[in-house]
């Protein structure tokens, strides 16, 4: 009944009336837009002009605006480079690895949280699944490390305790992806069911207590009540999250990123870091920068439609 | 559908309006005037030798990295150096580690501090504003203000062609410490192992430096009846190791060295680089050379070192990875030589840093800015700045011979803590002269005991720098950054792979193919054609 | 809510779901104690692989060296200060925001949707911006560390969903046919019905700020105003600058300075975190009622 965002009852303004009028029915609610507004017109279409500077040779004295042009230069070095379809295969199999294991999980934790009574172990288990997401980047790493350790850690040794040869999980190139994957499941899994749980708050006890009397399981009801109402949620947030597949950051790659296992590890973010060790080079990372937010934008404006298509949900 | 197609291209158009608009009120429009007008009438009241420097107080801003130990402000030293010449500083300081960040910002936003100090200015930094106008050029300045750094560039014509940018002009003030030998830290052996393996000639070849690796490996030496040895340990992808193991086979550094006959070298491309990577492969091969180099942290190796299981490994001085006290057991690596050379090639650290000191052009008193500076270039301003003043930390036993000794230290905390409260000179590259004279008396048995190893093992067997410190003009540098983020990838990439035997040394022909299209080449042409300049100057 | 009796199909359910979560606790509990371990034990026999569980050589050096800084308590309670005023700004602009957005009948909201998503994929970069704060005047002042992050376009949407999904249209009608305004509309009904997203957004906008560090590095020049990261952050990289002395040409005081630290420079990492997160960790029990099911909505309803 939402589709397309046409909806059509009574008394909220029928399509018969005309523009202005069903703008001033609900004046206040531009009211309700104007801080947004400022706050995106001021601090983030105020700086925009600065992305020109992914055309030019920007040096900070000659300033945004008057720094000489140089068109697609810095693209065309990014392209040319020696490792640009390296880069791209393994920021993008990274993400949507991450994806594929990270993303379902927290809504499998959240209805799972949600099945129990509130309680001392309810709240236990959800403060500590919680807590990792507070970890600095290189503590978590320096972790991984030291679990990871060949010739001392923990993971290690209980894996060789099974008897099986524990694979070289720091160095292998094929191992990199899935140390990643998995410990930032670890870290981010408990936070990321806080939203659903929020979502899930909305469930409407009326509907549990009708399936009840029909003799539905909880199972069944979890299926079929819970985890509908919270589609929505499910499908805004990989919406928004297939809008950031080429996003992943440098911090964490780098810090477990070794000359054995570079061939792997090295995404878009890690080599412009690189590159910007030598000398700040704002130019060429801004032109990065826009590369990777035109594939974001597409990805998302694609996915964005196939949930238009087949769901009632959608950005716009 | 159609709607929201049409509210796409109104926002696109509202997007595309305020982008012009803000453009017009963006930054670009700096004042380019000079310090010249100001600088000119204060020059006259700037005193060129003794105290004060000026005869009014005046007062300055500066612009520095801070550990965030002490407000600067609350210095002994800084307040000293107040007293001293007249010169108050204002401090707009930023946390070292953020400092680059900020630093990036302060130029782009037009609001300078009149001097920068321990900014680390790049070679492009200095260049770019430099030739900008940002940063005021020196050489006239030293020659009028600076007397005692005027002598350090007298005495070494090649500190002079260091710090001169391609313009010829100098833009900034370096670090000079030609007391401190090391290129990279040292290796050092455990001495305990010598012992009881009875070494009583250190290795000289690299033969003999296997067959010691080997006996550590064999003979159990910790004596703990397991062959838990770990021979040779390394972090950080080999970085800490690699130079003192290039030297065994002709090559001075790591990327970019000068032979004897003035031919510049790209190493990777290197027949020595190959005879380098054959010897560590060997050394992975038969496990003497720890299978956790590329992966471990610093604190991994240490601890295996602290469980007696390392026999040779890098570090400023043993004792900080062997832990314990300083000790003089455990001997300093000598450079060791391969059947390719007669013998090894030692690099020495460059004994200076550029970039430690600028001044800018909204400074309205440049004169009285070199002024002040250039005394932490004298034997009493280094010394203060780097030690404090006198009856601090330190007084002097024999002030005619310069003999000092330290005080206790007030609470018997640690000393470089409290020396931290006491100068800026901690951690972050200031501009200063590292004198043999300013450490008389305050030396540990332990230090002499280094300095002498340092002599007679890499000194005294002609140790000397790889490549002078040079500027490259913008477009070499601008060529140099593009070529070297892929080929830098891709040769450390390859380095592990033949060390660790993933890639078999018989590819060594079409990976040098590779570098060489990669643009290998054309680093060593414009290394070669910027040293050829460094040296006609 | 109100189980009658429990079939066995649910009861098996029910231990199911009670092990999966206990697993999920165990799985995340380790690394967690071991966190806890490793601030108060030897470096030595944390980095060797020696304490893997309870604390070994206990010491307390590393609490000692963060909390005998002065500034560490200036630093809680600047980041108290921005946080509770930063997410207070935050609500106040996401929330009316996203209800209009929410509404079907707000003309133009695909308009200022996409304006909105538009921002979150292109930006100006950090040197606008920068040069936009110091024309405002913010350079040093609470300004500077909340206007520029005052709403986030994620969350926007994230709490336009759950106005979507949750509040029911028949209230609106109704509400309308009362004649209420929708100010009154949003204050009086659609708030109190939507204390899970306000607590949520509390959180995510409250945490932003309680972990941000970066416009506090670049905006504020008086440590006085530095909020409780970046005091943090200064011990920490005086601990471990001994990490750079691997290489590149020194000066031997700097390497001796630092080579003093590296020792205890793991065991402030460690002891770092948890004095920066134990009170974001406390206050989420808190948080957690407001996520209990159903509330509201049924009561009404009913």
């Amino acid at each position: 009944m939402r589709k397309n965002g046409r909806v059509q009852p009574g008394n909220l303004g029928s399509p018969t009336q005309s523009l202005g009028r069903r703008m001033l029915k609900n004046w206040e609610l531009y009211l309700f837009m104007t801080p947004a507004l400022l706050y995106f017109l001021i601090f983030h279409y105020g700086p925009m002009y600065g992305i020109q500077i992914a055309f030019k040779n920007f040096t900070p004295v000659k300033g945004i605006t008057g720094s000489p042009w140089v068109g697609f230069d810095h693209f065309e070095r990014f392209f040319n480079s020696y490792y640009f379809w390296d880069l791209l295969w393994n920021t993008l199999s990274l993400s949507f690895y991450e994806l594929a294991i990270g993303f379902p999980l927290p809504i499998i934790l959240a209805l799972a949280f949600n099945e129990i009574r509130n309680g001392g172990f309810k709240k236990t288990v959800q403060t500590v699944t919680y807590a990792p997401h507070f970890i600095s980047m290189v503590v978590m790493a320096g972790m991984i490390i030291t679990f990871l350790s060949p010739s001392s850690g923990i993971i290690i040794r209980m894996i060789e305790a099974f008897g099986i040869n524990a694979p070289d999980f720091l160095s292998d190139p094929r191992w990199f992806k899935t140390v990643y994957v998995i410990s930032g499941v670890w870290q981010s899994t408990g936070w990321g069911t806080i939203i659903y749980l929020a979502a899930l708050a909305g469930v409407d006890p009326q509907l549990h207590e009708a399936a009840i009397m029909d003799g539905a399981s909880r199972f069944k009801r979890v299926l079929h009540i819970n985890l509908p109402t919270i589609i929505p949620t499910i499908t805004i947030l990989l919406i928004l999250n297939m809008g950031n597949v080429l996003g992943v950051g440098y911090e964490k790659v780098l810090l477990l990123q070794n000359n054995l296992n570079m061939e792997s590890s090295d995404v878009i973010s890690t080599f412009v870091y690189r590159s910007g060790l030598v000398s700040a080079q704002y130019s060429f990372s801004t032109a990065v920068g826009l590369f990777n937010s035109v594939i974001n934008a597409i990805m998302l404006i694609a996915v964005n439609r196939i949930a238009k298509r087949t769901s009632d949900t959608s950005l716009w | 559908m159609q709607k929201s197609k049409k509210s796409w291209v109104m926002l696109l158009a509202a997007a595309m309006l305020i982008t012009l608009l803000s453009g017009c009120g963006g930054s670009g429009n700096k004042n380019e005037q000079g310090s010249a007008a100001g600088g000119s009438s204060a020059a006259s009241t700037v005193s060129k030798d003794g105290f004060p420097i000026v005869p009014e107080p005046i007062t300055l801003t500066m612009m520095a990295p801070d550990v965030g130990l002490q407000n600067w402000e609350n210095m002994a030293v800084l307040q000293e150096m107040e007293k001293l010449t007249n010169i108050r500083f204002e401090f707009k300081n930023a946390p070292k580690d953020s400092f680059e960040t900020k630093k990036n910002l302060v130029f782009a936003s037009g609001d300078y501090p009149d001097v920068f100090y321990a900014a680390g200015l790049t070679p492009a930094e200095q260049m770019n504003y430099g030739e900008q106008g940002i940063l005021i050029p020196l050489e006239d300045l030293i020659e009028e203000y600076a007397p005692n750094f005027k002598k350090v560039l007298d005495e070494n014509p090649n500190v002079r062609k260091s710090i001169t940018a391609p313009d010829g002009h100098i833009y900034s003030l370096p670090v000079v410490e030609f007391n401190q030998p090391w290129y990279r830290n040292p290796l050092w052996y455990n001495g305990d192992f010598l012992k009881a393996l009875n070494i009583d000639k250190l290795p000289e070849t690299t033969e003999e430096l296997y067959t010691y690796l080997k006996r550590v490996k064999e003979e159990d030496p910790n004596g703990n009846g397991v062959a838990d040895e770990i021979p040779l340990s390394s972090t950080n992808n080999l970085r800490d190791i690699r130079t003192w193991l290039l030297g065994a086979f002709g090559v001075y550094e790591e990327e970019i060295y000068v032979d004897d006959a003035d031919v510049v070298h790209y190493t990777p491309m290197e027949e020595g680089y190959k005879g380098y990577l054959a010897f560590l492969n060997r050394l992975w091969n038969e496990d003497l050379l720890d299978h956790e180099s590329f992966i471990q942290t610093a604190e991994q190796k240490k601890a295996k070192a602290q469980n007696n299981q390392v026999a040779l490994f890098s570090d400023w001085h043993a004792y900080m990875t062997l832990g314990g006290e300083p000790s003089t057991d455990d001997p300093m690596f000598a450079p060791v030589k391969s059947d390719m050379v007669d013998k090894p090639v030692i690099a020495m650290n460059r004994g200076i840093t550029t970039g430690a000191f600028a001044i800018s052009n909204s400074n309205p008193a440049p004169e009285a800015s070199m002024r002040w500076v250039d005394y932490i270039y004298s034997y009493d301003g280094a010394l203060m700045f780097n030690k404090g003043p006198e009856g601090i930390l330190w007084e002097y036993t024999d002030k005619a011979n310069l003999v000092k000794q330290y005080l206790p230290v007030p609470g018997g905390g640690d000393r470089e803590d409290y020396r931290a409260t006491i100068t800026p000179n901690y951690g972050i590259p200031a501009p200063t002269i590292s004198f043999d004279d300013i450490y008389k008396g305050l030396k540990t048995d332990f230090e002499t005991w280094v300095d002498i190893e340092s002599k007679t093992k890499l000194l005294d067997q002609g140790a000397r720098i790889p490549f002078p410190t040079l500027f490259l003009t913008p477009e070499q540098q601008t060529e140099v950054t593009t070529l070297s983020s892929d080929l830098t990838t891709y040769v450390r990439q390859m380095e592990a792979k033949f060390v660790t035997g993933a890639e078999s040394l018989d590819n060594w022909d079409s990976y040098v193919q590779t570098v060489k299209k990669m643009g290998g080449d054309r680093m060593q042409e414009i290394y070669q054609e910027a040293y050829n300049t460094w040296k006609s100057n | 809510m109100t189980t009658i009796r429990e079939s066995r199909s649910d009861k098996l359910f029910l231990i199911i779901n009670y092990v999966y979560l206990l697993l999920a606790l165990v799985v995340v509990l380790y690394p967690l104690v071991y966190i806890i371990s490793a601030s108060i034990s030897n470096p030595k026999l944390v980095s060797s692989g020696e304490m893997w569980l309870f604390p070994k050589g206990l010491t307390l050096d590393g609490y000692k060296l963060v909390f005998d800084n002065p500034k560490i308590w200036i630093g809680y309670r600047n980041t108290i200060f921005y946080t509770v005023i930063g997410t207070l700004l935050n609500l106040a602009v996401t929330l009316p925001a996203a209800y209009a957005l929410s509404r079907s009948d707000f003309v133009g909201r695909h308009f200022f949707m996409g304006m909105f998503l538009v921002t979150m994929f292109f930006s100006g970069g950090l040197i606008p911006t920068y040069l936009l704060v110091k024309n405002l005047g913010l350079i040093n002042s609470v300004g500077a560390l909340i206007l520029p992050v005052a709403a986030s376009v994620w969350n926007i949407i994230v709490a336009r969903t759950f106005f979507q999904s949750t509040i029911p249209k028949e209230l609106q009608e109704a509400a309308h046919v009362d004649g209420c305004t929708n100010i009154r509309l949003f204050l009086k009904i659609v708030l109190p019905l939507s204390s899970p997203i306000i607590a949520v957004m509390a959180l995510f906008y409250g945490v932003g700020h309680w972990n941000s560090y970066f416009p506090s590095l670049i905006y504020l020049n008086d440590d006085m105003k530095y909020p409780l990261q970046m005091v943090l952050r200064q011990i920490l990289v005086l601990q471990e600058m001994s990490a750079e002395t691997t290489g590149a040409a020194i000066s031997g005081d700097i390497a001796q300075a630092m080579a003093n630290k590296a020792e205890i420079a793991a065991l402030v990492r460690y002891a770092v975190i948890i004095v920066s997160t134990l009170p974001v960790i406390a206050v989420y029990p808190f948080l957690q009622r407001y996520f209990v099911q159903g509330v509201m909505i049924g009561s009404v309803k009913g």
